[in-house]
């Protein structure tokens, strides 16, 4: 049965919604931070797994959103929920903007300018203290006027279905092809057609969007924010949790980010000693499944019921000599 | 030249790359129906002039006309979008895409395109190439000679008034290659028009219609196949004469 695997999806998304209430408070929580950083994976997906621009601005942005929907709220008294979209416009601006000035730049290079973005939004907004709070960070009016998490819970479960609806619609779309194109040939591609410029920035503005909402309602969730959401630590977080589940795909992305922040909360009890294993399962990944630990059970769960696609896809990889050479 | 509506023109190209003059006002246009062969010595400049008049490098001098619209300086996907299509000296493929993937993206540039229709010219365009029963293998797994098919049936897929060739023969397995001159042959019996690179000689000579011969960045003859064999700035070029 042709799409088996997507019944499965909704009727385990609709258990997940039924028996959410019965999640402890804590367990709750640690779903409702899975799922803030399943949007920000999936999108980190988009722009390091379908375009291969290795940007290291992600969380950057995600700090940029919470920060922008927090004070205007703050200062003009807006709805939440338009403080939340004004940092989504926000960091699509600067996402495009700084796709601009890295129309060149790629690999290593992306990465450490990404990264020295990344560090100056955390040092202005340490440092100016008048407006952030600075490193006693900002209070942001939180979402519900409740102290029960489930309202979050299916906020962040609604935020997340529609950022994989949104971008699973676009790297479906043709557009998703010519990113998966760039990534793969910037020059091929322009020479098929491809505004290889316009896509490189419409992937940058897109993904930092996703992560200023992610930003946006991480904030309005906890109540404070600090520099640190933008710092290098939870970057490097965000690359461990999309490189293990598997970045050239959405799914595994977003798997990879339940697994490690449930893995964490689990192995808690090993204090820091949990961090150095992560680094080193990110390392056996990167030398033995590249494409992610997640990624080939996704593949057969995909399968499901399609026995012929399965063959299909397991032949893509089989390397076609020609009998002449 | 064959007569038709010009196409391209290159007008006193020139490129630099430090000290190095790659092209000095080089002077090259191509009509419709035209199969050109260009050829010279390594580093005479030839891929140079094809990624100018193609879009993916920029001039220092000249200008570059496409079908009476002035070029110079737009990106290469203008270039693509005005019917001017090319392969690459190394072949260039989305390689972790599949063969009709491949094809997709092109087609899927061409204004009004639909997924459908796109994906009905691909599977024609791969069984002209004889290319069909590979559609669902990543590009990166076919051979050097069906990758260089590929490459054609990509340039192919964006219906171009002309098609640059950069060395498509090299390191091609000679069956593969006569394969390749007859697709060659065939689209242009059906109209298209062809700048063909390489240094393979004879299979130069067996397609083209006009010789284009560069060294040390100019261009020293341009004419019929008979004539340029027997110039002597040729003979020159190639043997030290």
């Amino acid at each position: 049965m042709r799409g088996f695997h997507v019944y499965i999806l909704l009727a385990t998304a609709a258990l997940a919604l039924v028996f959410a209430d019965r999640l402890s408070s804590y367990w709750m929580h640690v779903a409702i931070i899975a799922m803030f950083y399943g949007i920000l994976a999936s999108s980190w997906s988009l722009l390091a797994g379908y375009v291969g621009l290795f940007s290291l601005g992600h969380m950057a942005f995600a700090s940029i959103g919470g920060y922008a929907s927090g004070l205007l709220v703050q200062w003009y008294g807006i709805p939440i929920p338009l403080g939340m979209a004004a940092g989504v416009a926000l960091c699509c601006a600067l996402g495009g903007l700084i796709g601009w000035v890295c129309l060149r730049m790629s690999g290593p290079y992306l990465a450490i300018f990404t990264l020295g973005f990344a560090e100056i939004v955390r040092i202005i907004l340490a440092t100016e203290d008048d407006i952030t709070s600075g490193m006693a960070g900002l209070h942001v009016q939180r979402l519900f006027d409740t102290p029960s998490r489930l309202p979050y819970f299916y906020t962040a479960f609604a935020l997340l279905a529609v950022s994989l609806l949104l971008l699973g619609g676009m790297v479906r779309s043709r557009w998703g092809l010519f990113l998966r194109a760039i990534r793969e040939d910037e020059q091929a591609a322009s020479a098929s057609g491809v505004a290889v410029a316009r896509f490189r920035i419409l992937a940058f503005a897109i993904a930092s969007g996703f992560a200023g909402l992610a930003g946006g309602f991480y904030g309005h969730y906890i109540g404070i924010l600090t520099p640190s959401l933008g710092g290098l630590d939870l970057m490097a977080l965000l690359v461990v949790m999309t490189v293990i589940g598997g970045m050239e795909r959405l799914p595994t992305a977003v798997g990879g980010a339940f697994v490690v922040e449930f893995l964490l909360e689990v192995l808690r009890g090993y204090g820091q000693w949990r961090l150095p294993l992560f680094g080193i399962v990110l390392l056996l990944t990167m030398r033995f499944a590249r494409n992610g630990l997640l990624t080939p059970l996704w593949l057969k769960f995909v399968q499901l019921g399609e026995p012929q696609a399965a063959a299909a896809i397991a032949a893509r990889d089989v390397p076609q000599k020609d009998p002449a050479q | 030249m064959s007569g038709g509506a010009e196409l391209v023109r290159g007008a006193a190209l020139i490129k630099r790359f430090g000290g190095i003059v790659a092209n000095d006002a080089v002077e090259f246009a191509v009509v419709a129906g035209d199969l050109v062969g260009l050829i010279g010595p390594n580093g005479s400049g030839k891929t140079t002039l094809i990624n100018m008049l193609t879009g993916h490098l920029a001039p220092d001098g000249g200008d570059v006309v496409v079908r009476g619209r002035e070029m110079t300086d737009q990106p290469a996907h203008v270039y693509a979008a005005m019917g001017v299509a090319r392969t690459f000296q190394l072949t260039q493929l989305f390689g972790r895409m599949t063969v009709l993937e491949n094809l997709l993206v092109p087609g899927l540039t061409r204004p009004h395109s639909t997924w459908q229709v796109a994906e009905r010219r691909a599977r024609d365009t791969l069984d002209f190439l004889k290319l069909a029963h590979l559609e669902q293998l990543h590009a990166k797994n076919l051979s050097g000679g069906q990758q260089k098919l590929l490459e054609l049936g990509r340039c192919l897929m964006l219906e171009p008034a002309i098609l640059f060739l950069d060395e498509p023969f090299a390191g091609v397995h000679p069956r593969l290659r006569d394969e390749l001159i007859e697709r060659i042959l065939e689209l242009h019996k059906a109209g298209r028009t062809f700048v063909v690179v390489d240094h393979d000689m004879e299979s130069i000579l067996r397609v083209s219609q006009r010789l284009v011969v560069m060294a040390r960045g100019r261009k020293i003859a341009d004419g019929p196949p008979p004539e340029v064999r027997t110039d002597q700035a040729v003979l020159a070029a190639y043997a030290g004469l």
